[in-house]
């Protein structure tokens, strides 16, 4: 983005704290991105209707589905055989359906999911140190630090060290399994549920399976109920939804 | 043991430009074995790299962003390519450089780039042409929405496309591949160790699994194999995969947590031997 000096002319204009008023100027991403949708689009490789169908059905995925799939897990003891046993069926129960949108799955994650069962001994925590590969159609997008080298590189070496930095310390007598998701299965951990939470409804019970502890970078805690607060680095013209 | 990747400053991980060399282009005779690995290592391969402890943040996403995963997606559901396409072109193919200097986007964009030109959808010509246009359209800035607008509506009928965009629907992937790959070789509870292969181009094998021995945890399923798929080799049989478990201690010399840590990673047939 370049700072340039208004004159008044009215052209569409963004004001960013603490600089001058800026004409928005477009990145060489964004041209790129532009020229081979459009490029795409005209060699009939696909439709801009399948480009738009896509987008909603990436816009809805959220991870408060596994939340849920978690909290069903705690209360009922056959539901979470199935999950143990087969988690697509499971996922499928709680309206999530692996083969969706294109009837063979969300090509990058495939459709192969396993359910990590933590114990009081044994806790999961999950990387995938080739690329970023997660189960993204029941826990949504990844966060950035999920996809650093930093984490990646880190996690399957130092595990113990790294989860302390997310303020995760775990006793000696608990096994540290990293789970590297570096094929075609997608995984999401199973924590243990926490003392405290007897009587918990459903609902009571997803709100503190938070993402973090999917992943298992954090466990959950009766009065949590979000990820650690992180930096967040800000985008230059974010998802605008219509 | 392995030893790539189990000392501080191995080559293999910490390979840069040598600012220090007055030459470039090495004569061979000055290219070791480990500095010939170092070259081959495909920069994906990351872990256990040494790397100081860093800020965990989160990301807003740019619309570009979404635009681009969406894209990379559609071209998957419409058959150009599998998504270990994808990530052979824009996670390895295009060097340590860009690798660790682009951003993560910036490297799904730059592989439907690679992708359209190399199969011949585009000519690398059109696309200069068009990023030049598109360039120009917003030049005086960005005065309404920003967005593609293709001229016309190509003939999806008239595309070469894959088979498996086709032969995995109602199935899913790698349900598509059952019963292709046999008998499989190993069983849970094999003890088993992870072959010492040379890197050549792209796998899923990680560096610091190789020479490993663990015990086979899953039975996984079968498909191709990263190798084939992500070279749009449809042709190749399938096989089967096992999730495979490490003790942390075997991987890393002087492991500084207890003996009972464990990783686990899932590894193709061909990759795995009976342990010695």
């Amino acid at each position: 983005m370049t700072e340039t000096d208004l004159d008044g002319s009215g052209h569409e204009t963004h004001q960013h704290a603490g600089t001058a008023p800026m004409v928005e100027e477009v990145t060489d991403f964004e041209v790129l991105e532009i020229a081979l949708r459009e490029l795409a689009i005209e060699k009939g490789l696909f439709t801009a209707e399948d480009h738009r169908r896509y987008t909603e059905h990436v816009e809805q995925l959220e991870p408060a589905a596994g939340s849920r799939f978690v909290a069903r897990a705690w209360l009922d003891p056959e539901f979470r055989r199935l999950a143990l046993d087969d988690a697509v069926a499971a996922s499928r129960e709680m309206g999530i359906d692996w083969l969706h949108p294109t009837g063979f799955g969300t090509p990058s994650d495939f459709t192969a999911f396993e359910v990590l069962e933590d114990t009081p001994t044994l806790h999961h925590v999950i990387v995938c140190t080739l690329c970023s590969c997660y189960p993204r159609p029941i826990l949504g997008m990844s966060p950035e630090w999920y996809r650093t080298p930093n984490y990646r590189r880190r996690i399957v070496r130092w595990p113990r060290q790294v989860l302390a930095e997310f303020g995760l310390y775990l006793p000696e007598d608990v096994e540290v399994r990293v789970e590297d998701s570096n094929s075609k299965h997608r995984f999401m951990v199973l924590p243990v549920r926490p003392d405290g939470t007897e009587g918990w409804s459903e609902e009571q019970l997803a709100e503190i399976v938070t993402r973090d502890c999917l992943i298992g970078v954090a466990l959950p805690k009766p009065g949590v109920t979000s990820n650690a607060v992180r930096p967040v680095h800000p985008a230059v013209r974010p998802v605008t939804s219509d | 043991m392995v030893v790539g990747n189990s000392v501080l400053g191995d080559l293999s991980s910490q390979l840069r430009v040598a600012f220090h060399r007055v030459q470039d282009w090495a004569y061979p005779d000055q290219v070791d074995r480990d500095a010939f690995r170092a070259y081959m290592k495909t920069p994906h391969d990351v872990g256990g790299e040494p790397d100081p402890p860093a800020l965990f943040e989160d990301k807003e996403e740019e619309q570009w962003e979404l635009n681009t995963f969406v894209t990379c997606e559609v071209l998957g559901w419409r058959g150009i390519w599998t998504s270990e396409e994808r990530r052979r072109i824009g996670n390895v193919d295009l060097g340590r450089t860009n690798y660790l200097g682009l951003p993560y986007y910036g490297r799904w964009l730059w592989a439907i780039a690679r992708c359209l030109v190399d199969k011949r959808h585009i000519t690398l010509g059109e696309l200069i042409e068009r990023v030049g246009e598109v360039r120009d359209r917003y030049a005086g800035g960005i005065r309404g929405p920003l967005d593609a607008a293709p001229r016309t509506t190509g003939n999806t009928d008239a595309v070469a496309r894959n088979r498996h965009h086709v032969d995995a629907i109602g199935k899913g992937d790698p349900q598509c591949f059952a019963d292709t790959a046999g008998t499989p070789g190993f069983a849970v509870g094999d003890a088993v160790s992870v072959r010492e292969l040379p890197t050549i181009f792209y796998t899923r094998t990680q560096e610091y699994l190789r020479g490993a021995s663990g015990t086979v945890a899953k039975v996984s399923y079968e498909s191709l194999a990263p190798e084939d798929e992500a070279f749009d080799r449809e042709d190749q049989e399938s096989e089967w995969f096992y999730i495979v478990r490490f003790r942390m201690a075997d991987l890393w010399t002087a492991y500084t947590g207890p003996p009972n840590d464990t990783l686990q990673a899932e590894i193709s047939e061909r990759w795995l031997r009976p342990a010695v």
